[in-house]
């Protein structure tokens, strides 16, 4: 199904005929051939079109948990506030927390995967790019269904996390929950395909001579990030299939009147939702491994310990579920256990911190947005990292759970940690993926406005929560407010104010994009003196990636083609620049490259499982239509080989356009 | 722009931004020191000062480690910024530094764990309480159930909701559940948070040095009037609370003759008893006035009226019962004064008569709650709150001077 | 992770395909794929084991189960990973007819195991233990159905693969393509082997 792994004839030749490559698809449909217009974008197997589709999902839907985001903050801006029913502000927190976690955090974490691990570790695709595509439209099929909601009765009211029994047909009667556990199954199981898809391709497609200790620190982290999707996402679809068959068929398992136990969701959903946080934040944690070393001129400091740190935090990740359980009645035994193994945690984590800042300690460091972004996430996380240390000690947590501290605490880990990392990643990336420079200036500005607009939003909501402002709650009263200029009042002003600032500095960001879409200036090969495989290519890489696949000898491989040690000094001396690397790959560019070809099936195969999903909802009949669907595109699939045709493919010297097996 | 003019420009920034979180630090304690009800480093019991104690600890910690760390990152930037050196020479790390800096937090968080541990199982403990309060969480409102106990003059079981009524210098075994989703209890002035979960019942201990009001209210997710769902914990004197458990459990005293209260008393029977019980209440034919409220409320439970005078909130303590001074008055009132305020309740010249009133007129346009006749398919036709009763204006006047009599 | 990587890889479309591990693609991911199906599982029996012993309506499982019958049952499917290690020995020897006959008993033999249960089922729900009737009757279907979508989804892979096999459409190496299907085949197995001895053995 790889684009390696072509028809091989040497083993089957003895047996069999030669294997039979049909020109067409299913019947008398031909394969999808467009290399440009929106059919070339649809039907792509492209890693590289699926990680910017990926990305400009994830940015809608950052822009749409955004709004709700801010509608959230006007209602609390002032006390008993009228902006949005009860009802509406219930459903305001739950799909922001579902929409930020699950339609923006992690696609957009995949669309960096899906373009740069392949590209960091010198291969042509992922191991299989169907299953990719296939990935990709599962998400965007699945936050259609969870976002369809609101037009269908009302999006689900009853939290991110969802708890029994209010998530029960009785408590939370609208269609909303049903979206939501649709929804999320159907984009849980895209991640599955995409987590499985990219650990082969880390594990198996590898360059010569990249070595896992010489794997780019960023794709060591995404492979960790699979690694717990793999095995956290299946609990989850455990506890929502559980909660579907409660609200579609009457199963009981939530039904405390039959005898049934709430906190069985609490521990299927923990179990999933806490390795879910480091699948959140070890991607970004990723990105600013490679941004720091790049802008310090420096390798990242003590590489093996940040990767073993970081799959520490993976493994770790999943026994301190509980933590989120200190105020549930677990008991002593459990809460003791769980604190303790919580504070463990910090460790790997800390490590991380004092990694980054040594990498740029004795550096030579250039403050590009990238690198503002980057350093913002080491000084947001690290106050993020220590008042979650505050509340690893349970009895501590007592107070301070479920109070805006918390939400405080949550929002410097993941907008501090996360979204500065992702942006961190748009800034340095962005000249690889689209040929063009950023605006630097603007990109100051969007990091200044952002850093000031985040800590002013979540900055106050750490002393809220100390003053003992719950979370979740639609209004905050002047009876709980308590007295003198810096109560309640004056903090929740001061946070809706800086949400707005916040908003503010994604607009300029989107602005940048559309300017230098525009009138952006060509970026030059290597414009950060970059250090990793991804730049010894032309920016936007070939569709084939690599005239030539790198032989790897050391880590940060194409910093060393550039730079030798002065034996004396110990200085680097430049020997070559980008350019010249690039040129001399591209003057032994390998001939007979296959790339796998377009096909319908993985989107079709997507709408299908949408549609059979929302027969569970509105009956039978739309069931059977989408099974039809699955069924006439799993046919299709597997009936269709990944290469179109046996006619190869040598790239046009120079040119990166091309037709894909035009005579498919 | 060339790299230098640019780093020196941003060298500028670093410094801001050291000040910038330094006035936040400032900002951040000025914060902390004002006196908001809830506030969590305001112990006014033995179980919260235990969590305060942990709290300054950890907190105390994290802002020496987030100090040193905010130097690091300012003396790394500015001393390491480009000012034309030499790339640097490409070193991988130092092991010895690198196990050194894993070790150092290790040990911090022993030692924190270590009181961890021990302040775990101390909270947990529940052989040394004195006096048992059940407590009840449904949607949105705490009922509080007093099991017979001999030695607080409990005869008979006490039922009451909105103020959790505690003897001060006392420890409390609280015993949590709840009647539909699960609900949280929290009085930060006393104790954490502990999560009331339906099948189940939790423990959890309050503790209050002296007579005094503590707020608090429901933290775990609970529904549509999560927000509308508080509660307060009155402490007493131990003469005072037996004075108010004498009071709690005193015979009904029925309406004046001929009085406006006796005509609401009428409407009640009419009305507010399909869920409202008051105990001795009777109905016209000399038979009990016994409320149902499990056959018209999905949770089974309305909050038991017979006292209703004698606290001083209503509707899941979110709105109250005594006009703003008055109110003020028991709120600010010395402990050594706080008991006798307490137990004077609800005069009439101190009924917040405006919120009670648009009460009556129409609870669910009040505080929202699944009271549409036309919506409660899920619920066989059960309410999840008070319904609107289209009570006419003379009822709203009747019913409000039966309710003072309840005291 | 073996580091001695093996860089054939990108020797795109010549012959063997060697990988970083050496463990082809579709192996590596079945394997991962079984990985993620054991929490799936694991969560599965652990809210069976929670809730077997909660009756408040319908039959006790201690009153309904039919311990000979399952017993058979099971024993067809195991019989069934023999039948399927014999059909993957067969295709590394790269005989077809041997390799299709197998996969037919073995695709059989797991097609009476579904229809074992079927029938168990239906016996069930003649006794009273509907889907909805308690805590245990929930998760009970629930586990079991979704062991037996997977046995079903296994005998369409096992009938699918042979018709393959037959028409000489195998995209890739043949007795992989088997070898893969065992291993999902075998997984289905063991899990079968865990849920009978928790489910059925112990008493509740």
């Amino acid at each position: 199904m790889a684009i390696i792994e072509r028809p091989s004839t040497e083993l089957e030749v003895s047996i069999t005929p030669s294997v039979v490559v049909p020109s067409t698809t299913l019947g008398n449909l031909r394969r999808p051939v467009q290399s440009t217009g929106w059919k070339s974008w649809l039907f792509t197997v492209d890693h590289k079109k699926i990680g910017i589709m990926y990305g400009v999902f994830a940015m809608i839907f950052f822009i749409i948990g955004g709004v709700e985001a801010l509608l959230m903050r006007l209602q609390l801006a002032a006390p008993d506030g009228k902006a949005l029913s009860a009802d509406l502000y219930n459903q305001m927190f739950t799909m922001h927390g579902t929409t930020m976690v699950f339609l923006f955090a992690m696609p957009m974490a995949a669309a960096f995967a899906n373009y740069f691990l392949p590209l960091q570790i010198g291969a042509r695709d992922v191991a299989f790019p169907r299953m990719n595509a296939l990935g990709l439209w599962f998400l965007v099929v699945g936050g259609l269904v969870l976002n369809a909601a609101w037009f269908l009765g009302g999006a689900a009211d009853g939290g991110w996390f969802m708890y029994a029994p209010n998530s029960g047909p009785v408590f939370s009667p609208s269609n909303g929950v049903d979206f939501w556990t649709l929804g999320l199954q159907i984009a849980g199981l895209g991640s599955l395909i995409g987590s499985i898809n990219l650990i082969v391709t880390v594990l198996n497609m590898r360059a010569p001579g990249m070595t896992m200790m010489k794997l780019p620190v960023f794709t060591w982290m995404i492979l960790v990030v699979q690694f717990l999707l793999v095995f956290s996402l299946p609990v989850i679809t455990v506890a929502l299939v559980l909660l579907m068959f409660q609200r579609s068929f009457g199963a009981t398992f939530f039904d405390v009147a039959q005898g049934a136990d709430p906190l069985l969701w609490q521990h299927l959903f923990w179990i999933f939702g806490h390795p879910e946080v480091y699948v959140l934040i070890l991607p970004a944690f990723g990105i600013i491994s490679e941004v720091l070393p790049t802008f310090s001129r420096k390798p990242l400091f003590g590489y093996p310990f940040v990767v073993f740190s970081g799959a520490a935090i993976g493994f770790v990740g999943f026994g301190v579920w509980a933590h989120h359980m200190f105020a549930a009645g677990l008991g002593p035994v459990s809460v003791a256990v769980f604190s303790i193994a919580t504070m463990a945690i910090a460790i790997p984590t800390g490590v991380k911190i004092f990694n980054w800042t040594l990498t740029m300690w004795g550096g030579k460091i250039w403050f590009t947005t990238a690198m503002k972004f980057a350093i913002g996430l080491v000084v947001l996380f690290t106050i993020g990292g220590l008042s979650g240390v505050t509340h690893s000690v349970a009895p501590s947590d007592t107070q301070q759970t479920d109070t805006y501290y918390i939400v405080a605490h949550f929002h410097y880990v993941l907008f501090g940690g996360m979204v500065f990392g992702l942006f961190s990643g748009f800034y340095y990336w962005w000249p690889k993926m689209f040929g063009k420079m950023l605006n630097e200036r603007l990109g100051s500005w969007n990091f200044w406005l952002m850093f000031i607009g985040m800590n002013m939003t979540f900055g106050p909501m750490h002393i809220l929560g100390l003053q003992g402002q719950p979370r979740r709650m639609y209004v905050w009263t002047e009876a709980r407010a308590g007295e003198g200029f810096f109560n309640f009042g004056f903090w929740n002003l001061i946070s809706s104010i800086g949400s707005f600032v916040l908003a503010l500095s994604v607009l300029l960001f989107l602005i940048n994009v559309v300017q230098t879409a525009r009138k952006g200036k060509q970026a030059p090969l290597d414009p950060w003196d970059a250090r990793t495989l991804e730049w010894i290519t032309t920016s936007p890489p070939k569709e084939h990636n690599f005239d030539r696949i790198p032989t790897v000898h050391h880590l940060d491989e194409f910093f060393h083609r550039k730079y030798v040690e002065d034996e004396a000094t110990h200085t680097m001396k430049a020997i070559a620049t980008g350019e010249e690397i690039v040129r001399n790959e591209e003057a032994n560019a390998e001939s007979h490259i296959h790339l796998p070809s377009a096909s319908y099936w993985p989107l079709v195969l997507a709408i299908g499982v949408g549609v059979l999903g929302l027969g569970v909802l509105y009956g039978v009949p739309i069931m059977v239509l989408g099974a039809a669907i699955v069924l006439l595109s799993s046919f299709g699939w597997v009936m269709e080989p990944s290469v179109a045709e046996d006619s190869d493919y040598d790239p046009p010297a120079g040119g990166t356009s091309k037709e894909l097996a035009s005579h498919g | 722009m060339s790299r230098h003019a640019m780093s020196a420009r941003n060298a500028h920034r670093v410094r801001a931004l050291a000040i910038t979180k330094l006035v936040g630090a400032s900002i951040f304690l000025a914060g902390c020191a004002k006196d908001a009800p809830q506030d969590v480093f305001q112990p006014k019991g033995e179980n919260a000062a235990d969590i305060n104690n942990l709290q300054y600890m950890v907190f105390g910690i994290a802002g020496v480690v987030g100090v040193i760390m905010t130097v690091l990152f300012v003396v790394t930037m500015t001393k390491f910024r480009d000012k034309g050196q030499p790339i640097p020479e490409q070193s991988h790390g130092k092991p010895a530094l690198e196990i050194t800096l894993t070790i150092i937090p290790a040990l911090i968080l022993s030692v924190v764990g270590v009181f961890t541990f021990r302040g775990v199982f101390d909270l947990a403990e529940t052989k040394d309480t004195e006096l048992v309060i059940n407590v009840t969480g449904q949607q949105w409102w705490w009922e509080y159930d007093y099991p017979v106990q001999g030695d607080w003059g409990i005869d008979k079981p006490i039922i009451t909701s909105g103020q959790l009524v505690m003897p001060a210098g006392t420890k409390v075994l609280i015993r949590e559940t709840s009647r539909d989703v699960i609900h949280s209890y929290w009085i930060p002035a006393l104790n954490g948070k502990r999560d009331a979960v339906p099948g189940r019942i939790h423990t959890l201990r309050l503790h209050a040095d002296n007579p005094g009001i503590y707020a608090g209210q429901c933290t775990e997710f609970c529904g549509l009037s999560h927000g509308n769902m508080r509660m307060e914990a009155v402490a007493l004197s131990k003469e005072d609370f037996a004075t108010w458990v004498t009071n709690q459990q005193a015979a009904y005293k029925e309406p004046e003759k001929d009085s406006l209260a006796e005509q609401g008393e009428a409407v009640f029977l009419n009305q507010c008893v399909r869920c409202h019980q008051v105990n001795g209440l009777k109905k016209a034919d000399g038979t009990a006035a016994i409320a149902a409220p499990d056959e018209n409320v999905y949770a089974g439970a309305a909050p038991n009226l017979s006292k209703f005078m004698s606290r001083n909130t209503f509707a899941g303590a979110t709105w109250d019962l005594l006009k703003k001074d008055c109110r003020g008055n028991v709120w600010d009132a010395k402990s050594e004064e706080f008991g006798a305020k307490y137990l004077e309740g609800v005069s009439a010249d101190c009924l917040n008569e405006v919120d009670l009133r648009r009460w009556l007129r129409n609870a669910p346009a009040m505080k929202p709650m699944y009271a549409d006749p036309t919506k409660l398919e899920p619920t066989d036709g059960k309410y999840r709150g008070m319904p609107y009763l289209a009570l006419s204006e003379s009822d709203i006047d009747k019913l409000v001077a039966y309710l003072l009599t309840l005291k | 992770m073996a580091d001695t990587a093996v860089h054939a890889a990108h020797d795109v479309g010549h012959g063997a395909h060697v990988t970083s591990t050496g463990l082809s693609n579709n192996k590596l991911a079945m394997w991962l794929f079984l990985g993620s199906e054991c929490l799936l599982f694991g969560g599965l029996i652990s809210t069976y084991m929670l809730y077997r012993g909660r009756v408040a309506n319908g039959p006790h499982p201690n009153q309904i189960y039919d311990i000979p019958f399952t017993s058979v049952s099971s024993f067809v499917l195991l019989m069934s990973s023999l039948t399927m290690v014999l059909a993957v020995s067969a295709a590394q020897r790269r005989n077809d007819q041997q390799t299709n006959l197998w996969l037919t008993v073995t695709a059989l033999l797991g097609a009476t195991f579904v229809g074992g249960q079927v029938y168990e089922f239906t016996a069930f729900y003649r006794e009273g233990l509907g889907f909805t009737t308690s805590l245990f009757s929930s998760s009970f279907y629930t586990l079991t159905g979704f062991h037996g979508v997977h046995v079903t989804v296994g005998v369409i892979m096992l009938l699918v693969t042979r018709s393959i096999i037959q028409k000489n459409r195998v995209t890739g190496d043949k007795a992989e393509s088997v070898e893969i299907v065992g291993l999902y085949w075998h997984f289905v197995d063991v899990v079968w082997i865990i849920i009978f001895t928790l489910v059925y053995l112990i008493p509740a």
